[in-house]
């Protein structure tokens, strides 16, 4: 455990040498949700009007959440260091460390969003009190297991799109599948809540990841109570369980398939 | 002056040609790089449908604005990044130091560095434009404004790229800026200019030039304004020149990589 | 006439600096320092048309800095050059047309491409037309043997093969001068060999000036009558290789000889070139001539 510790620190180390850049991201972060604040102004014509029974603030205040779990743990880069890997035939070399490299590659994902998850949740509650207003009902006790389901969703989410990445011990670019799970991930479950879907798609978006990734801890932000908590935590603990599963299936295959190969 | 510009030109397209067969050389690869790019674009016509089901209208664009605005955006920013897709990371060459190869050589450096590559999901993008515009039921004259209008989009999101990468030159660690920003000017060009009022409709206009990019473009297709196509026209002419100023006064301050081993 | 003339050179770069640690990054972030390094710092010289000349220097000494000023692709902040009587900073594009360019640690060739189909690109690069490129390509070909893998993509060819090809790119309009920068790097004795000739061949038979930088001793000597020696940005030698030798004599050799050797006379050193080479460059810059 003592490595991944040390794997971690420096890359924690790392990213605060890079405050600066990954501040340069607020400036596309600040555009979505600036975009979703008018598209959300115009689209609601009376306040207090519910949409998919969601009040404006509490719908803006969704987007928020959601984009900042994406922008605050950017497991694009995680993928694409495996993928590219993989590619350049690197992980050879990797292969062998006294790491499982799956892990180490999590390790480093947890580095870089350990400086970057509270950058970007300042900025959000900055940007939500002064354009938005505060979140309604919003409960500080409750912050606590709000921030675990956030950062199991991250986790997850880092998860799917390294076992996409993995696909690369097959297939030359496995490029074009993350642009389809981002986008999914994106039009189900980031920018609206399951709710504004018809009513016969909702309970199929709920087996999906987007469920455990976006949607799941961004409702209990924006409208908390304990049942829901609770049942997003095993909805998550379950998904880890099996994308995990997966994750190490799938290098296990991989990794033996660059043995016969010979790399 | 004539000869000069041909020998560009033929230096050019053997460079675009040569991109392409790199890229073609796994065909597979190729292929699902393109079709993949079409279907993540049309994904996004969900998010259209789910709004246009709750109004009639999403600041003033019904369902073949929304269309002709994704196309002519995904048009413009396809075209930019099958041709000059280099200008899009022009940082990374300038800290790098890879432009060394392109000024020993006796040609225009800005126009062989940023043709020097080529995206291959740009041209899903392309397609998807011209495909959405399509389904827009353009006449002649409407088909002829838009594919104008897509060479003035490319020719601003690439001027735009080139001046914002340019700042690499001056400020290493502004690397990141250009991407930042065209990403911004995209998520911009993908929603309807009428949800935006005040400030920021202002600032659209003038500071990422969206506004000339697209929504103009956008108004002229839906009727017809010739000072607004004068406008777009002149602009683009005017940010090319400003960028390639930009760059040319940067490339003084080019380190050539000879900084990459005292970098920390 | 002169091929290159350059006076008091001089370029900055600046750089930042980090403490270590985790105190030091967060320093970094706070309060930036910057470092100014002198990396060519008043360089003057002159190389006569047809000569074939070393430039060498330990690593960080303003060597590559130097040669990318004079093709045109640094700025200098100071100073003046001239190649081929053409201002490299006003006329690049001109001066593009004259001189040939290898870096040894850059590819500049399409990997995915033949060396055929590269050539065909550098003609067009220097406005040949498809005859004249066409007619060079045969005639560099033959002389650089590369009969056997024209038509290989270059990303399956050897190292070797491929610096062979990077050469011969560079020398497709017949520039007068040629520049190399560790062009020998990474290769097996047998192709340094192959690739010496080759350039000594051609500097006789098409009379190009060579400028070359190598880390290579091998290369020098074969090659080159003149060395000019930098050292954190500066000259501290620039003397024929014959007379290097002469006025730097064998230490060792001395203390045995001392009272048979007539005085006054000095015999050519017995020690390796590369050897006096490793002594200047320790020197860091004082005069080491006795």
């Amino acid at each position: 455990m003592r490595k991944y510790a040390v794997v971690y620190r420096s890359v924690l180390m790392e990213n605060i040498q890079y405050a600066a850049n990954i501040a340069m991201g607020f400036f596309n972060y600040f555009v979505f949700i600036f975009i979703f604040i008018k598209l959300w102004e115009y689209m609601y014509r009376t306040p207090g009007e519910l949409i998919a029974g969601y009040t404006k603030e509490q719908m803006i205040w969704y987007v928020m959440m959601t984009e900042m779990i994406l922008f605050g743990s950017n497991a694009g880069s995680v993928a694409g260091e495996a993928a590219g890997d993989i590619r350049s035939g690197n992980i050879a070399y990797l292969i062998n460390k006294p790491y499982h490299y799956t892990l180490y590659l999590l390790t480093k994902y947890t580095g870089e969003w350990s400086i970057r998850l509270p950058m970007y949740a300042a900025l959000a509650a900055v940007i939500g009190r002064v354009m938005v207003g505060p979140v309604p009902g919003f409960r500080l006790t409750a912050v606590w297991a709000m921030a675990l389901c956030v950062i199991l969703g991250l986790t997850i989410n880092a998860v799917f799109k390294l076992c996409i990445s993995l696909i690369s011990f097959w297939i030359e670019d496995a490029t074009p599948f993350q642009w389809l799970y981002d986008k999914l991930i994106l039009v189900v479950g980031v920018i609206f809540p399951v709710e504004i879907f018809p009513k016969t798609l909702q309970p199929l978006f709920k087996l999906t990841p987007i469920y455990t990734v976006c949607y799941g801890p961004a409702k209990l932000i924006v409208d908390f109570s304990r049942e829901k908590c609770l049942e997003i935590l095993a909805a998550q603990l379950l998904y880890l369980a099996a994308g995990g599963g997966l994750m190490f299936l799938i290098y296990r295959k991989g990794a033996k398939k660059l043995y016969v190969n010979g790399g | 002056m004539s000869t000069a510009v041909k020998n560009q030109l033929r230096v050019c397209l053997l460079s675009v040609q040569y991109n392409i067969m790199r890229e073609m050389v796994n065909k597979v690869t190729f292929l699902t790089s393109v079709g993949f790019m079409v279907l993540n674009n049309a994904a996004i016509l969900a998010q259209w449908f789910i709004l246009l089901r709750l109004r009639e209208d999403v600041g003033g664009y019904t369902m073949r604005e929304i269309m002709l605005l994704w196309g002519l955006t995904a048009a413009s920013f396809g075209l930019a990044h099958i041709l000059f897709a280099r200008a899009f990371s022009l940082p990374e060459l300038i800290i790098g130091g890879k432009l060394d190869a392109y000024l020993v050589q006796p040609k225009n450096v800005l126009v062989s560095v940023i043709t020097s590559s080529t995206s291959v999901s740009a041209i899903g993008d392309f397609l998807y434009g011209i495909l959405l515009m399509g389904l827009c039921g353009l006449g002649l004259r409407e088909w002829l404004l838009a594919l104008l209008f897509t060479v003035t989009g490319t020719v601003i999101f690439t001027a735009f790229a080139l001046l914002l990468g340019s700042v690499s030159f001056w400020f290493l660690r502004m690397d990141m800026l250009e991407g930042q920003v065209v990403m911004g000017m995209v998520s911009f060009a993908t929603y309807p200019d009428g949800i935006f009022e005040g400030v920021s409709r202002y600032l659209l206009y003038f500071v990422v030039p969206v506004g000339m990019a697209v929504y103009d473009p956008v108004h002229v297709l839906v009727s017809f304004d010739a000072a607004m196509l004068l406008r777009v026209l002149g602009y683009a002419v005017l940010l090319t020149a400003v960028s390639a100023a930009a760059f040319y006064r940067g490339l003084r301050r080019y380190a050539s990589g000879s900084l990459m081993g005292a970098r920390v | 006439m002169q091929a290159i003339r350059v006076e008091n050179l001089s370029k900055t770069f600046r750089v930042r600096k980090k403490e270590k640690g985790m105190a030091g990054s967060f320093k970094a972030v706070l309060h930036p320092q910057t470092e100014e390094i002198r990396a060519v710092d008043g360089v003057s010289f002159a190389v006569e048309e047809g000569e074939m000349l070393a430039f060498i220097g330990p690593n960080g000494a303003g060597k590559s800095t130097t040669i990318k000023m004079l093709t045109g692709i640094l700025y200098p902040d100071g100073g003046r050059i001239e190649v081929l009587g053409v201002d490299p900073t006003k006329k690049r594009r001109q001066l593009a047309y004259l001189i040939g360019t290898v870096f040894g640690q850059k590819e500049q060739l399409w990997t995915h491409l033949t060396p055929y189909d590269n050539f065909r690109f550098s003609g067009a690069v220097y406005d040949l037309s498809e005859r004249e490129t066409e007619e060079r390509i045969e005639e560099l070909s033959e002389r650089f043997e590369l009969g056997g893998f024209i038509n290989t993509p270059v990303r399956n060819l050897s190292l070797g093969q491929r610096i062979r090809c990077e050469i011969v790119a560079s020398l497709i309009h017949k520039p007068k001068v040629l520049f190399l920068d560790e062009p020998t790097i990474g290769l097996d004795p047998v192709v340094k060999e192959n690739i010496r000739l080759l350039i000594m061949q051609m500097n006789r038979e098409e009379h190009t000036t060579i400028f070359l930088t190598s880390h290579d001793v091998g290369d020098i000597e074969k090659l080159c009558r003149r060395i000019i020696i930098v050292n954190a940005g500066q000259i501290v030698l620039d003397d024929s290789v014959e007379h290097l030798k002469r006025r730097y004599p064998d230490k060792r050799a001395e203390k045995m000889q001392t009272f048979e050797s007539p005085a006054g006379h000095v015999e050519p050193s017995a020690i390796p070139l590369e050897e006096i080479i490793m002594e200047i460059y320790k020197s860091e810059g004082r005069d080491v001539s006795p």
